[in-house]
């Protein structure tokens, strides 16, 4: 510890240049998140009484972030692939889209059964509703723009 | 029975009905875990602190002799601190209705206190700690919260000498609603310039990403009005302070019978503070007021240790000052991917008692950057903030 005492003033500079050196590459750089507004806008939509909204949003914000997971791993791929790929990466491509629909899919299968047994099946199709006129919104006003 | 009978009658359903059962639960996870794709595995985020506090110099108007000594006194101080989570076990229940979770965080402080006496050389001193925190979320309506922060401190100008002390929380949450909050426990704390065993008590009143009037003993007193989705105006009260190694090299103490005593500090600021969210991963904020009941004092445990009677932080100096004026800010860089949360109540009471309780014991109220109204205007929406909202074939 004692030569990080002796050193202090050179590792206090070295710690803030470090430190704003981020806030300028991580920090600044991010937007504000939409799912925000998504939650919100599901609130309002879907009227969830307490114990509803105790058992509901635990779950639902976990389908969220695996869904999200799974259409950043299907851009990422799409992202990366060369303007001149192989045949081999072309066929992984495909699956990995077939494999990618049937993920979703699958997941929300999964969570709707789960999410039907704590808000029951119409406020269950409220939510996807919801979700429907949300998305909608979100791609009129960056159509908008 | 027939063996064919039994296999007829007996195993072939049972089998047929196994194989479905292991059909439709592994097709529901199949495709997804054949991606292999990475959802974040924590609530909290890493997050970096940097603050900043000052206060003027301020005459020591007593005749004494160390008050003639020190001159004046007044605080230059910096702090840098970390909390990054470590472990989070997260369970639903079998019908999906609980989700408890716990965190195990792993928390870093490093303080540099430069008491202004212009009657001394200059002192540089530092605490330095490392600690642990688990938070333990029911699922239902309670939180528990555990800290251990072991620090050091000690002062530049004498070299290999420091001071272990340890600092702790341990405190349950219990949310009636997401407007009402009761927080019980106890706290091992130098806030108050000693240490001092205390018991904690905090009340709530308000949603935590609206107006809310929060009391926290011994921490602080607090009144948050959100000026918008990215901005706070927080009124305070909240004391400051602690317990430093100090070195005896200008022979303050008895000449130079002893190389070393301790010096503690505390005082109370009341004031503003502005809470601005950047974005996610960045926030700032800035704070004004006026430091009170300004204490300091002087001890030394080996020579009071000498005399059975004394207690062992009978003080040879102590001087209450007056009221000055303080400046703070602060610096709060978040880092990774966390789970969502919106809407999740416990977890966020969860959020604002890890940063209620900063690393290191300074009392730093670290801002709910994490926890604020969406009120985002459509028209400022770019393709990146809803390219994981839309189906990826849309």
């Amino acid at each position: 510890m004692q030569w990080m005492i002796c050193n202090m003033k050179k590792w206090y500079y070295i710690v803030i240049g470090l430190f704003l050196q981020m806030l300028v590459v991580n920090g600044l750089a991010q937007n504000p998140k939409v799912e925000a507004l998504k939650v919100e806008y599901i609130t309002q939509k879907l009227n969830l009484n307490d114990a509803e909204s105790k058992s509901f949003w635990p779950l639902y914000n976990d389908f969220l972030d695996k869904e999200k997971a799974i259409r950043k791993n299907y851009r990422q791929a799409m992202n990366n692939l060369p303007a001149d790929f192989s045949e081999e990466r072309a066929k992984e491509i495909i699956n990995l889209e077939i494999q990618t629909r049937q993920a979703e899919l699958d997941l929300e299968k999964l969570f709707n059964e789960k999410l039907k047994a704590i808000i029951g099946v119409k406020k269950l199709a409220m939510l996807k509703q919801a979700e429907f006129e949300f998305k909608r919104k979100v791609l009129e006003a960056v159509n908008n723009k | 029975m027939s063996a064919y009978l039994k296999y007829r009658l007996l195993f072939r359903p049972l089998f047929s009905l196994g194989l479905l059962f292991f059909y439709v639960s592994s097709t529901a996870q199949i495709a997804y875990d054949s991606l292999k794709v990475k959802t974040p595995k924590h609530f909290f985020q890493t997050a970096i602190v940097w603050d900043a506090f000052s206060k003027p110099k301020q005459a020591l108007s007593d005749t004494d002799a160390i008050s003639k000594r020190l001159k004046n006194y007044g605080v230059k101080q910096y702090n840098l601190s970390f909390y990054t989570p470590i472990a989070t076990i997260n369970n639903f229940n079998r019908d999906s209705t609980i989700n408890d979770n716990t965190h195990y965080l792993l928390t870093g402080n490093f303080m540099l206190l430069q008491p202004q006496f212009d009657g001394l050389q200059q002192h540089q001193l530092t605490k330095i700690g490392l600690g642990f925190r688990l938070i333990h979320n029911t699922g239902k309506k309670g939180l528990f919260f555990a800290e251990f922060s072991p620090f050091v401190t000690s002062d530049n100008t004498l070299k290999g000498a420091n001071y272990w002390r340890l600092a702790s929380t341990l405190l349950y949450s219990h949310l009636f609603s997401e407007r009402f909050n009761l927080r019980v426990g106890v706290t091992k704390s130098f806030l108050w310039g000693n240490r001092l065993y205390m018991p904690f008590f905090g009340i709530r009143i308000g949603k935590l990403d609206g107006v809310n009037f929060s009391f926290q003993f011994p921490r602080n007193i607090n009144f948050q009005v959100p000026v918008s989705s990215k901005v706070k105006l927080n009124a305070f009260a909240r004391p400051q302070g602690g317990m430093f190694l100090f070195s005896n090299v200008d022979s303050v103490y008895f000449g130079r019978t002893d190389r070393q005593f301790h010096f503690t500090r505390y005082e109370v600021l009341v004031g503003f503070r502005l809470d601005v969210a950047v974005s996610n991963l960045f926030s700032f904020y800035v704070a004004g007021g006026v430091s009170g009941r300004n204490n300091i004092t002087l001890y030394s445990e080996r020579a009071n240790a000498k005399y059975k009677r004394l207690p062992l932080r009978k003080t040879f100096y102590e001087q209450n000052i007056g009221s000055t004026g303080f400046l703070n800010v602060g610096l709060v860089l978040k880092f990774g991917n966390s789970k969502s949360i919106g809407k999740n109540y416990n977890l966020y009471e969860a959020i604002d008692l890890n940063n209620g309780i900063d690393p290191g014991d300074n009392n730093l109220i670290l801002p709910n950057s994490e926890i604020r109204k969406a009120n985002l205007k459509t028209n400022q929406l770019k393709l990146k903030d809803i390219q994981d909202l839309i189906d990826f074939n849309e």
